[in-house]
């Protein structure tokens, strides 16, 4: 197997993959759409074109099989309801498992799962066989015997505009034969190639061969027509791939032709049937004509490549040239006696090129939510139908650009969140109707910028939550005293179904969750820097709000320092800063606490935990900085805040991976190195 | 001694071509970077070795493990300089004038910087004076990759790929 055409496969089957998930469910509502029949159709039959170059044949079969369905589909023989449409995706989850083997290097398959293809050609078979390649061609073979006035009857309980199935054609290809055989003076015997089974499957080859010899054949009788021609519309490459539209052209001229012509009655062909089959000659790599992104850029393995549309690659050189020319001029200066206010005028034009080549390399990392959306559709219209309810999902905001990273980090926490509203938010139909709801739940999931956040909501109409039964709940459960729990304000109780050991047995129906617990979620959010919000009336259904920066690579910072060493806190986490005062502190336990509105919050001395050795106690003016680590609140006190400064985060070296209490490093502004603090891993490791 | 050492190895550079014996042009050599901790002389593959920069300076990393020295940022990457003489079981050293910081190269993306005491010359070693210390690896010859015994010296080859594995 070529390894190169191979990873291209890969790589455009991934990608129809993802528009196929998202394209089957739409189907599901709007089946009608014929435009999302046709491009599912031609889905299918890309990836089919591709692994049948490449020999994959399982793959090729649940392909075909597929196509098959929906070419019924598209003919409006069968209606894609909700027990096709599972019978379908199932087909898909096959097809996606058989590319991701083949992703991960396996390259021997076994056969296809025979109860899928069974299943698959029962839908096909709902109204008759399916041999859509055949017919066009029957047709064609039948045109081309002119003027005899012979009927050829079709077998009993056949439907004349269905479509024909291999026997059925082969019957009535012998009756043609009989017929030209007694008709024709002319001997006119079609022989097969040496070496062919007379009695096996004809192949398409062969076929086409066989036509050739009867075409030529009938060319030689006197009373035979002009040949007809199909011209090819210009400006075609007669070489070249045909595509559905220009086979479809042609089609029609056929059946003009066919329709002076003929005087054999023979079934309709049907053009839109007949599609697929020029297709099915074409090579691996199929136009994909409707997506406008014929942009074959994608040469590598998915995973470690994005694609950057090349204006924005040209703007990024522009910027790389203007680098230059300031670099230049600041040289000039250098070499010259330059005033003080040319050297600034350079610094500030250097300042304002190196922001906005940031901003467009910043870009070029950039990927539309819609990766992480569109796998939701499905999620959703499986769980419902699993559970029995009718839910719809509107996504928003879905060509909201994110960080790569961030797309991949986001995908796992947002499906629990949105099963969660599936699952516990959304009531049963009927209880939805006796609550005077509409009988079909909505789940929301948006996106939008924010500044320099994304942030992304699930909403849902569904129950909600009490927040008086999480704080009776959180009681219950011995996370905290009852009094501790009435001084929870609404907020703070829906946060409860955050923390861990909450969410895992039947606490609240509402949110027992399954699989990885909420408070996994809040970890990842957290370690993504961003934020989790949630807001909820009974009764009217839950809202949960995410925000993420925009990228993972530029971090906001806090930068603090004691002696000569500066560390990065991660702004998000910083809550305030106030001056230390001894006297406003107690020990309590043995730890030091500060009171600050009513509450106390533990200190921490950061130069104790990170010199151990400096008498940080006896240091004056120092600040606290206020932390929020999860659900806690910590002060910090250091030295001297240095201000805000936004960073770029480096790994750090080797051997310090696993260092906790460091997310990275950074060089500052004078070129010397801070420590980007990890604050959960830094009190973990000190506390 | 060790002041003695150093200053004819530093010659050793120019004093190559009348020393070489017949059977060293015959053996492939290996291209070697020496450098001397304490009065012992080292040498590391120069294909392994990205530059040799002098001590600016070091953040030192609180928590990290006691044989690394802190990192360094060398042209925007941040790069862990390691106290080479712990791995030798030395004790550490201030830095002073000699002192250099030799980029090792791991693979592609991972480089770590070695603290050593002085970096020498560039020398070809006959790949046929080097015994390679594989098969008897005891437990304080974890991290040399052979001894090459040439022109006098005794020449540690550092196996850098074992000192950065992952049981780190």
């Amino acid at each position: 197997m070529d390894e190169e055409i191979l990873q291209d496969f890969l790589v455009e089957a991934t990608e129809l993959l993802d528009q196929l998930n998202e394209q089957l469910v739409d189907l599901e509502n709007s089946p009608d759409d014929s435009n999302l029949l046709n491009s599912i159709f031609r889905g299918f039959h890309t990836i089919k074109g591709g692994a049948g170059f490449l020999g994959v044949m399982p793959l090729v079969e649940v392909c075909h099989r597929a196509e098959n369905v929906f070419d019924k589909i598209r003919n409006q023989d069968v209606a894609y309801d909700a027990a096709v449409a599972d019978v379908i995706l199932r087909a898909f989850d096959k097809i996606s498992q058989m590319i991701g083997m083949l992703n991960d290097g396996e390259r021997e398959f076994e056969e296809s799962d025979p109860v899928l293809l069974a299943e698959l050609d029962a839908i096909t078979k709902g109204t008759q066989n399916a041999a859509p390649v055949v017919e066009s061609d029957v047709a064609a073979a039948v045109q081309k015997s002119p003027m005899v006035e012979v009927a050829l009857t079709l077998p009993e309980g056949v439907d004349p505009d269905g479509d024909m199935t291999d026997e059925e054609f082969e019957a009535l290809m012998a009756q043609r034969e009989q017929i030209t055989g007694s008709v024709e003076p002319v001997a006119a015997k079609l022989s097969l190639p040496e070496g062919v089974d007379p009695d096996g499957d004809m192949t398409d080859e062969e076929f086409e061969a066989l036509l050739a010899q009867r075409a030529d054949l009938t060319v030689e009788q006197p009373q035979k027509k002009t040949a007809p021609k199909l011209a090819l519309a210009e400006d075609v490459d007669p070489d070249g791939d045909i595509t559905d539209d220009e086979f479809e052209a042609l089609l029609a001229q056929r059946d003009q032709i066919m329709g002076a012509d003929v005087s054999v009655p023979v079934p309709d062909a049907k053009p839109t049937v007949a599609a697929p089959k020029p297709v099915e000659r074409k090579p691996s790599k199929p136009a994909q004509d409707d997506d406008g992104d014929d942009n074959k850029a994608a040469k590598n393995t998915a995973e470690s490549t994005v694609r950057v549309d090349t204006r924005r690659l040209d703007e990024i050189m522009n910027l790389v040239g203007e680098l230059v020319l300031v670099r230049n001029r600041l040289l000039t200066l250098r070499s010259s006696d330059a005033s003080l206010e040319e050297i600034s005028n350079a610094v500030a034009n250097l300042d304002h090129v190196t922001t906005d080549l940031q901003n467009s390399v910043m870009k070029t990392r950039m990927q539309p939510v819609k990766k992480v959306f569109g796998r939701f559709p499905r999620v959703v219209r499986d769980l419902a139908r699993k559970l029995g309810k009718d839910i719809e999902l509107e996504l928003k905001g879905e060509e909201t650009d994110l960080d790569k990273n961030l797309v991949e980090a986001l995908a796992d926490p947002l499906v629990h969140l949105v099963r969660n509203s599936v699952d516990h938010g959304i009531e049963m139909p009927d209880v939805r109707l006796t609550a005077g709801k509409p009988k079909v739940g909505k789940v929301i999931l948006a996106a939008e910028q924010e500044g320099d956040h994304i942030l992304l909501s699930i909403t849902d109409d569904g129950k909600g939550m009490d927040p008086v039964v999480l704080r009776r709940k959180a009681v219950e459960k011995g996370m905290m005293d009852e009094a501790a729990a009435n001084q929870l304000d609404d907020k703070q109780a829906f946060m409860l179904i955050m923390a861990a050991g909450f969410s895992t047995a039947d606490v609240v129906s509402d949110i027992s969750g399954r699989g990885v617990g909420m408070d996994v979620v809040k970890n990842m959010i957290t370690k993504l820097n961003g934020s989790i919000d949630i807001d909820s009336a009974v009764g009217q259904g839950t809202h949960i709000s995410i925000r993420v920066p925009l990228t993972l690579a530029i971090l906001p910072t806090l930068m603090v320092s004691f002696g000569h060493d500066s560390y990065a806190i991660p702004l998000t986490s910083v809550q305030e800063i106030f001056d230390y005062d001894e006297r406003k502190t107690n020990n309590i336990d043995g730890q030091k606490m500060v009171r600050l509105r009513e509450k106390s919050i533990p200190l921490f001395f950061l130069a104790n935990w990170l010199s151990p050795g400096s008498q940080a106690e006896a240091h004056k003016g120092d600040k606290v900085v206020i932390v929020a680590i999860g659900n806690q609140r910590v002060g910090l006190v250091v030295e001297q805040v240095n201000g805000q400064e936004e960073v770029v985060i480096k790994p750090l070296g080797i051997m310090l991976q696993k260092v906790d209490g460091y997310a990275g490093a950074t060089i500052t502004g004078n070129g010397s190195i801070a420590l980007i603090l990890d604050l959960p891993g830094l009190v973990q490791r000190f506390q | 001694m060790a002041m003695q050492t150093s200053a004819r190895q530093r010659n050793g550079l120019f004093s190559d071509q009348g020393e070489l014996d017949d059977e060293d042009f015959i053996s492939p050599t290996v291209r070697c970077v020496l450098f001397r901790l304490d009065s012992e002389v080292y040498g590391i593959n120069v294909k392994k070795i990205r530059e040799v920069l002098r001590v600016g300076q070091i953040r030192s990393v609180p928590g990290a493990p006691n044989n690394i020295i802190g990192v360094i940022n060398v042209r925007g990457v941040i790069v862990t300089v390691v106290d080479t003489r712990r791995f030798y079981g030395l004790p550490s050293k201030v830095v002073d004038d000699y002192s250099r910081i030799v980029i090792v190269e791991l693979d592609e993306d991972r480089a770590v910087g070695l603290m050593v005491d002085q970096v020498q010359e560039v020398k070809d070693i006959p790949e046929s004076r080097v015994e390679l210390m594989t098969n008897t690896r005891e437990a304080g010859t974890a991290y040399i990759h052979g001894i090459a015994h040439y022109q006098d010296n005794v020449i540690i080859l550092v196996d850098t790929d074992n000192m950065f594995s992952n049981k780190h």
